[in-house]
Parts: C-alpha cells; sequence; structure tokens
C-alpha cells in the first residue's frame, strides 16, 4: 500500500470515530437551561430565590432520567444587576456561547424588555419568572418566544380591582404610586380596570423615591374622601406610607402591588405593616399541596431554609419551580432542544402539570404567553411580619 | 389638614436646616463647601447603623464612634478634594467634593449593600398628637438638636479664640496667616467639624429615613438650597430658611400637588439667587469705592 493510501484510510478511520464520539455525546450532553436574573445587589434575594426554585425542578427532573433519552439539565446563570444593557449581552452570552435551549428571567422589568428583541432574533425561548410589565410578553412579536410564569401588571391591576370592590366593598378607591415607569403603567391599568367596574378613582397622587414623608398625599386622598388606598411601591416607600399614615391618623385599609413582598417590609415599617393587604402568586404559608410540601423539604435540607417565614421572595422560588417543569415538558415533547422546536411545543403543551401554583393544562397559546392570570393570584396580608393568606 | 401640614413641614424643614448647616461651617471659614454633604449624612448614617445594630454598641459609643468616623470623612474630603484646588481661584473644588460623594456612596453599596435598612429608635414607632396632628417624638428631636447646634456654631465663631481664627481665614487669608494662623490646619478643622456634624445628622434621621447609600442625595441638595436661601454666612437665617422651606414643601404638596412641590421649592432658590443673594440672614457685603 503507497503511504498515501494509508493515510487516506487512517484519515477516514479519525473522522468515522469523531463522528461517531459525537453522536455519543449528544447522548450524554447535558441540556444547558439559563437563569439572567439580578444576582447581586438590593435584588439579589429575587435572583436566588428563582435559582432555587430552578435548581429543585432540574434535580428532580433529573432524578427521573433527564430529558430526550438521558440527558440531563443543568443550570448555567448569569447576573444582569438590573442593568438592561448587561441584560443583553449576557442574554446573548447565554445562548451563543452557552447555547442554552432556553432562558429564564429575573425581577427587572426594564432588563426584561431590553432582552425581548434579542429572543427573537436568536430564536430562543424565554420564560420570565418575575418582572411583570405588561408589554414583556404582551410584545407583537409573531412567533413569540417570551412566555412568563409570574404576575403580569394589567391582570394584577384587574385582580387588585376585583378584590377592591367585591370583597372590601370600596366605591372611592384612591392611587398612590411612585414616580416611575412602574407607577405610570398600574396607575394605567388600576383607572381602566375601576372604569370596566363603573368607578372613578378619587385622587392619584405619586411620591419619589427617598421621600421622607407621605403625609401630604395621605392628606390629600383623605381630602377627596378616598375609602380605599392602592399602593404601587417598594418596601422602603412603602414603609414611609404607612410611617405617614399612622402620624395622619387615618385609618383606611390599604391594598398594595407585591413591590412590597419584600422581606426588609416589616423590619422598616415595625408594626406598622401588619393587615397591609397585597398580591402574590404563591404563598408557602397554609396547607400545601404534595409539591408544595415537597419544595419546603429540599429547601431546608438543600438551603437552610427552617419554614416559610426564612422563604425569602417566595414568588420567585414558585414561578421558576413550574416554569422549569413546563419547560422540560416542552424539550420532551419538542424531541429537541432547538429554539423554535422548543417555542412551538411550549404554545402547544400537551398533557397536564400538576405544579405549586396550580395544575397547568396548556399553559400557553399563541394568544396568550402568560401562565399564570388573574384567576390564579392571591391575596396575603403582612402578620407579625410574616405573610399569611388572606382567608 | 392644615395643622398637620404645618407640623410635617416643620419637621421636615428642622432636617434641612440641621444638614444645611455643614454648608455654612465650611463656607465661613473657607468660602468653599463640601458638595457631598447629603452623603456625609449617609455615611454617618451608615456607621451609626454599623455599629449600633450590626455590632451593638450602645447609644452613647455609637454616637462618640459616629462623630468620629465623620470627622475623619471630612479630613480625607478636605485633603482630597479641596486643599489641591483651595485659592487656585478655579471651581475644581466643586466637582471633586461631588466626586468625592458619588464614591462615598458606591463603597456604601458595596459594603452596605443597596437594601435600605430599619435602624431602631423607641422615639420612632409610635407617633404622638399635637393640637391634633400627629409627629414621631424623633421629629420633635431634630429641631431641638438643630437649634443647640446652630447656637454652638455661633458661639463657636464670634465668642471663642480659635472660631474667631477659622472666620478670619475666610476674610482675608494673607493676613490671617500673617498672624500665625495655619490657615490648611484651619480649613482641614472646619471640614471635620461640618461632616461631624452631618453625621451626627445621619444618625439623628437614620429612624425616620431608613438607612440606604442613596438616602442622603436628595436631602443635600434641598439642604443645599436652603444655605442658598438662608444665606451661607448665617447659622441663623439657614435655620430658619429651612423652616420656611419645609413648610413651603408640605403646603403645595398638600394644597397644590406633589409634583409642584419642587418645582416651586428651587423656584424660590433662584427668585432668592435674584432679589437677595446674599440670603436671608446675611448682609448685603459692604462695597467699597
Amino acid at each position: 500500500m503507497r503511504f498515501g493510501q494509508r493515510l487516506l484510510w487512517v484519515l477516514v478511520g479519525c473522522i468515522a470515530a469523531t463522528l461517531s464520539a459525537s453522536d455519543l455525546a449528544a447522548q450524554s450532553t447535558p441540556v444547558k437551561i439559563g437563569l439572567a436574573a439580578a444576582m447581586s445587589g438590593g435584588s439579589a434575594a429575587s435572583g436566588e430565590a428563582i435559582r432555587r426554585g430552578l435548581l429543585i425542578a432540574i434535580d428532580e427532573v433529573n432524578a427521573k432520567g433527564g430529558v430526550l433519552g438521558g440527558r440531563k439539565l443543568e443550570l448555567v446563570v448569569r447576573d444582569d444587576e438590573g442593568n438592561p444593557t448587561k441584560g443583553v449581552t449576557i442574554a446573548r452570552e447565554l445562548v451563543e456561547r452557552e447555547r442554552v435551549a432556553a432562558v429564564f428571567g429575573g425581577l427587572h422589568s426594564t432588563v426584561a424588555l431590553a432582552q425581548v428583541p434579542v429572543w427573537h432574533e436568536l430564536k430562543t425561548p424565554y420564560v420570565g419568572a418575575w418582572a411583570a410589565a405588561t408589554n414583556i410578553t404582551r410584545n407583537g412579536h409573531a412567533p413569540n418566544y417570551v412566555f412568563r410564569v409570574s404576575g403580569n401588571d394589567d391582570y394584577v391591576d384587574k385582580f387588585l380591582v376585583g378584590y377592591a370592590t367585591e370583597r372590601l366593598r370600596k366605591a372611592k378607591p384612591a392611587l398612590l404610586l411612585e414616580n416611575t415607569p412602574w407607577g405610570q403603567s398600574n396607575e394605567a391599568g388600576l383607572t381602566k380596570w375601576f372604569a370596566d367596574r363603573g368607578l372613578k378613582t378619587v385622587g392619584v397622587e405619586k411620591f419619589n423615591w427617598n421621600d421622607p414623608d407621605m403625609s401630604p398625599q395621605l392628606l390629600r386622598l383623605r381630602q377627596q374622601g378616598a375609602d380605599l388606598v392602592v399602593l404601587v411601591a417598594n418596601a422602603p416607600e412603602g414603609a414611609q406610607v404607612v410611617k405617614s399614615k399612622a402620624k395622619t391618623g387615618w385609618e383606611v385599609p390599604v391594598l398594595s402591588h407585591w413591590g412590597i413582598s419584600g422581606g426588609r417590609f416589616p423590619e422598616l415599617a415595625g408594626e406598622l405593616s401588619d393587615g397591609v393587604v397585597f398580591f402574590q402568586t404563591y404563598s408557602f404559608f397554609g396547607s400545601q399541596n404534595e409539591r408544595g410540601q415537597y419544595v419546603l423539604r429540599v429547601l431546608r435540607e438543600k438551603f437552610n431554609v427552617k419554614g416559610p417565614e426564612e422563604v425569602t421572595a417566595p414568588v420567585g422560588t414558585a414561578n421558576a419551580y413550574d416554569g422549569m417543569h413546563l419547560v422540560a415538558m416542552a424539550i420532551e415533547q419538542a424531541k429537541a432542544t432547538d429554539g423554535p422546536k422548543v417555542r412551538d411545543a411550549l404554545e402547544n403543551l400537551q398533557g397536564e402539570y400538576r405544579g405549586l401554583i396550580k395544575t397547568y393544562r396548556r399553559p400557553f397559546t399563541s394568544e396568550q404567553h402568560d401562565a399564570l392570570t388573574d384567576q390564579d393570584y392571591l391575596m396575603v396580608v403582612w402578620k407579625g411580619g410574616k405573610i399569611v393568606p388572606v382567608k | 389638614m392644615g395643622i398637620q401640614l404645618l407640623v410635617t413641614g416643620l419637621a421636615l424643614g428642622s432636617m434641612y436646616g440641621l444638614v444645611a448647616l455643614g454648608y455654612h461651617i465650611t463656607w465661613a471659614t473657607s468660602r468653599t463647601m463640601n458638595f457631598s454633604q447629603g452623603q456625609a449624612v449617609m455615611a454617618g448614617a451608615v456607621v451609626a447603623y454599623g455599629l449600633h445594630v450590626a455590632l451593638g454598641w450602645p447609644f452613647l459609643l455609637t454616637l462618640l464612634g459616629t462623630l468620629v468616623a465623620s470627622a475623619l470623612f471630612g479630613v480625607v474630603i478636605e485633603r482630597l478634594a479641596v486643599r489641591p484646588f483651595f485659592r487656585s481661584a478655579s471651581l475644581a473644588w466643586l466637582l471633586a467634593t461631588i466626586a468625592c460623594g458619588t464614591i462615598a456612596e458606591n463603597v456604601a453599596m458595596l459594603t452596605f449593600g443597596k437594601d435600605a435598612r430599619a435602624f431602631p429608635s423607641a422615639l420612632a414607632t409610635r407617633p404622638v398628637l399635637i393640637a391634633g396632628a400627629g409627629v414621631y417624638p424623633q421629629e420633635l428631636l431634630v429641631p431641638v438638636v438643630g437649634l443647640a447646634l446652630m447656637g454652638g456654631v455661633q458661639f463657636f465663631y464670634h465668642r471663642t479664640f480659635y472660631g474667631k481664627q477659622l472666620k478670619a481665614v475666610a476674610y482675608n487669608p494673607e493676613a490671617a496667616g500673617l498672624m500665625g494662623i495655619h490657615i490648611p490646619r484651619a480649613v482641614m478643622t472646619a471640614y471635620a467639624l461640618s461632616a461631624a456634624l452631618a453625621g451626627a445628622a445621619g444618625l439623628l434621621l437614620a429612624p425616620l429615613l431608613n438607612v440606604a447609600p442613596t438616602m442622603g442625595t436628595i436631602i443635600g441638595l434641598k439642604a443645599f438650597a436652603v444655605a442658598i436661601i438662608g444665606g451661607l454666612d448665617s447659622a441663623g437665617g439657614i435655620l430658619i430658611a429651612g423652616f420656611l422651606y419645609g413648610l413651603i414643601e408640605s403646603f403645595v404638596a398638600g394644597y397644590v400637588s406633589t409634583g409642584a412641590r419642587e418645582i416651586v421649592g428651587f423656584a424660590v432658590v433662584i427668585a432668592m439667587l435674584v432679589v437677595r443673594p446674599w440670603g436671608l440672614g446675611g448682609a448685603r457685603p459692604t462695597r467699597r469705592v
């Protein structure tokens, strides 16, 4: 045999070996799932809560043999620092370098909105686990790569209005909002849904971040005859609101968006936090279904969380847990990990998933990219520094 | 409603006045100011939180520690941001002090965290009623401390030998130097005093405002407006201007709208600069012909 011919055979052998090896590798390489959320800074607790929810679900799926005939799920975490520019950079990195099959997102609506065009350009499904801005999912793209297992401001406003009018039977609602795009979008939503019930808000007041005293705003609302204050604020300003309310001596019920659900609200407001009602997608307090018990047990064993009162940012964990199971189902159904196929599967999920928050039957359609709506939300109340479901 | 707005305004105003005194102290000596006065307040609150809440020091020790740490902060600002530019007839110290404040804010974010934390105080848990208007006892403490400090500053500058030396530096640095006054040391002392006062203000305001790296920014800016209205040369004028500014804010927010609050407040500053640039309590500068 001539040397050249021998070399040829060796080459052919090499190529064949590589091919079969990569074939084998495809069988056993993990399927990567991305998490792009705030893992540092003031909202770090939210990112960590989402990470825990994802890890618990991933361990469950892997214990049952993974997906696509034996491939394990693997989580890749990137920190968006609450910064939209950073959010876009890590979105690209997760898809282009890490080759993730899907990405979960965090607390900041500004980041999520900035990332929407990226998911569509890279054809990668995104599942929001926290940020609630309405147009994250209702983004005008078709096909739409953005899904969400969390609150949606529009439904939240509808839910709050429903609670205010049906349960509390209030007819003179007033709005007290932070002076930001988040406050503004909820002003529009709340006004819309109150109008839907034939009600007009008697007053709308705003405050800035770090405002020391909200009594003038509250006094104006009282002057205007409000019998309920709907609050859109984060924990520090929410605390200033209830402190100022105590000064003015105005005994008015406060109904709040979930900004005050952060763990610091009872610390900042002290005993005044008692009785403030707000919305959540899930609560680990009270009786739990099987999944709730399981998640709490793993949280205790793996993350040293002693009980529901120590689950910081509970909605992040709950939303991410259910979202991860839905994505795993979609990958199975698509029999692939490429973006368009997983996206299509998410929109047409077959079978049901008995989840933590609810039982999901076809959670997403081409029209509906929010798995949770006002039908699934629940009202909770601060009581002695704990979140308790409203009966 | 009127009485509640009055009480709220006076409480707010005493906060602004207290912080604004810090601008007066350095101005009276060096004709420069620490534009990061608000961040000095924040630094005081953060240090106090660290000592009192995190380390569990008793209150008096916390006060002492906060004053010392804040004075050091003032010395650092003077050395880094003011002295290199002092009397070079440039306004570089202005930007340099702002830069120091921004650095302090970011250091606080890295060490203390971005979350707002509560500074517990028995005087800020339950409001008391005064003529039907609610107020936290802690808020009543602010004007008391403000008045006492104003008196102390006045006494220091007008009645003590060392205070007079500091003032002399402002009037005529060269002559003061020739009289044997160590000018750099005088300016440094003024900055240390000013920052210590800001630290005390931080400790006092912490239970009312929550402790956070960004807590001082707006207060510092509004206190500057107050210092301009009151007159940078007059401690008494600043305190009165503080009350006025707080009342303007509270009544505009209560009777007009929250959005108009800042517009009216800062419009007053501009009006004051046009009509009476030396401020409420300052004296019209004498002109030599």
